[in-house]
């Protein structure tokens, strides 16, 4: 598919979104669109940590407290992220220290399923404390 | 007041939640402080709402939910206008839905706004002309009318446009309308897009490059393609190209008077805004050409107010929505 790709400075990452886990932190996002949409036409892009890329296969996807690896996204036609709602990435990493700030940088691709061939591309970086 | 708004003829005021979309999406209003706002501003009576926005699960719709809401809009004195509903026909990517997965689909969003009380359901024109005949006898039974968007790039001559009105007039349904979105016939970008994308470090000579390709003849896509070439040529970088391509998709430039020819059958119109110049006349719309063919065309029925400008700017929707409402009711007067 030979998609237009359009570049939107949006918000993808809530305020205080950072916190740490047991088993590294998590990143709590926004659908940067105006309505709800199946996870199936959306795909976490680039995730930057401090600078530094962090492996998608150390990422999951988690909606209202179901989670799911980032390649299993494209199947999910009949969960929809509904537009209010935050969706969480679990990064699998070292712990991080209460309060430690850290630049994070989320891309995330939506394809509207109503208009075809379109790539929304919406990236953010914040600099964020871990709560 | 509600009374008297809903049966007074003629071209009538009102608002579509999608133009509160921050006000929303930001979490500083819920879907009942939408409401409450809305009839406190007196940007009503007319509400439109977009389904897979507003209703949680949607295209079910609780019965605890259809009766709130009835209830707030009594309360309110607000009419429900219009439920925006979405073609969604890819949402496997890559993988286009049948005919019959396109009925099905929209089947249940119909009938949310039967259940709702909307008179109109808004749909898009990727349904396609063969799943909307399919789905006019639905229609016709729950009393709803369904409304094609006529969005830019679209009009009201587009050949995807023609093909709708091919068949409205083989099919003869009564419940088959139009709704005009103003986007259609602009006269230009809006001059508080361009602003924005030059606060983002968008170079003027790549904004000057869009706009004289804009204003170019020809297909919208062509002219998009144009566009991204010359501009790729000259070596502006690429999300600065990306962010002006959405000019040549959001903003056309039909003329008004095509407008002229749908309007027995216009439903519901999308008042589409952007901003406003120093006299508040709308910065892109020709708002005193284009009503008086509503109103003297006979239109009797609801525009929302519109506002898109919420896509780069975070200036108040409730204030844009009065004075677009201002200057509609001036135009209209005379």
């Amino acid at each position: 598919m030979d998609y237009i790709a359009l570049m939107q400075i949006t918000r993808v990452i809530s305020d205080n979104g950072l916190s740490s886990t047991p088993s590294g932190y998590r990143i709590d996002i926004r659908l940067p669109w105006y309505r709800s949409l199946p996870l199936s036409t959306v795909e976490v892009g680039e995730v930057l940590f401090d600078g530094a890329p962090v492996e998608a296969s150390r990422v999951r996807f988690e909606l209202e407290g179901n989670s799911y690896p980032l390649s299993a996204m494209p199947e999910l036609v009949d969960k929809v992220w509904y537009v209010l709602d935050s969706a969480y990435l679990y990064v699998q990493a070292s712990a991080l220290p209460r309060g430690s700030e850290h630049s994070v940088s989320v891309t995330l691709n939506l394809y509207p399923p109503y208009i075809r061939g379109l790539k929304r591309v919406s990236r953010e970086t914040k600099t964020l404390r871990a709560q | 007041m509600n009374q008297a708004s809903a049966t007074t003829p003629g071209l009538k005021t009102g608002t579509t939640l999608y133009a509160l979309t921050n006000e929303f999406l930001s979490r500083r209003f819920t879907f009942e402080g939408l409401l409450a706002e809305t009839a406190k501003r007196g940007t009503g009576p007319g509400l439109e709402i977009v389904g897979f926005q507003s209703i949680r699960g949607f295209p079910e719709v609780s019965d605890e939910f259809a009766d709130r809401f009835k209830e707030l809009t009594a309360q309110y004195h607000l009419v429900p206008t219009s439920l925006g509903i979405n073609a969604d026909q890819e949402i496997r990517r890559g993988k286009l839905m049948s005919e019959d997965e396109m009925v099905a689909y929209q089947e249940p969003q119909i009938r949310a706004a039967a259940k709702l009380g909307f008179p109109v359901a808004r749909y898009q024109y990727g349904a396609g002309p063969e799943v909307i005949r399919r789905l006019a006898p639905l229609a016709e039974k729950l009393d709803v009318k369904l409304g094609l968007e006529i969005h830019a790039p679209q009009h009201a001559n587009h050949p995807d446009v023609l093909k709708y009105r091919e068949m409205y007039a083989k099919a003869k349904s009564p419940n088959l309308g139009w709704i005009p979105d103003f986007s259609s016939t602009a006269t230009t970008v809006p001059p508080s897009f361009l602003e924005h994308c030059r606060q983002n470090g968008v170079p003027e000579k790549l904004i000057e490059l869009a706009m004289e390709i804009w204003h170019a003849d020809g297909d919208t896509f062509a002219r998009m393609k144009q566009y991204q070439e010359r501009a790729r040529a000259a070596g502006f970088d690429e999300a600065h190209v990306s962010q002006l391509s959405l000019i040549f998709p959001m903003f056309g430039k039909a003329d008004p008077n095509s407008w002229k020819e749908l309007m027995p059958e216009v439903v519901h119109i999308h008042g589409k805004f952007f901003g406003f110049d120093e006299e508040g006349n709308e910065e892109c719309i020709d708002y005193p050409a284009i009503l008086p063919l509503f109103k003297n065309g006979g239109f009797n029925g609801y525009m929302s107010s519109e506002w898109e400008g919420h896509m780069y700017s975070d200036a108040d929707a409730f204030s844009m929505i009065e004075r677009h409402q201002a200057l509609c009711r001036r135009i209209l007067a005379n």
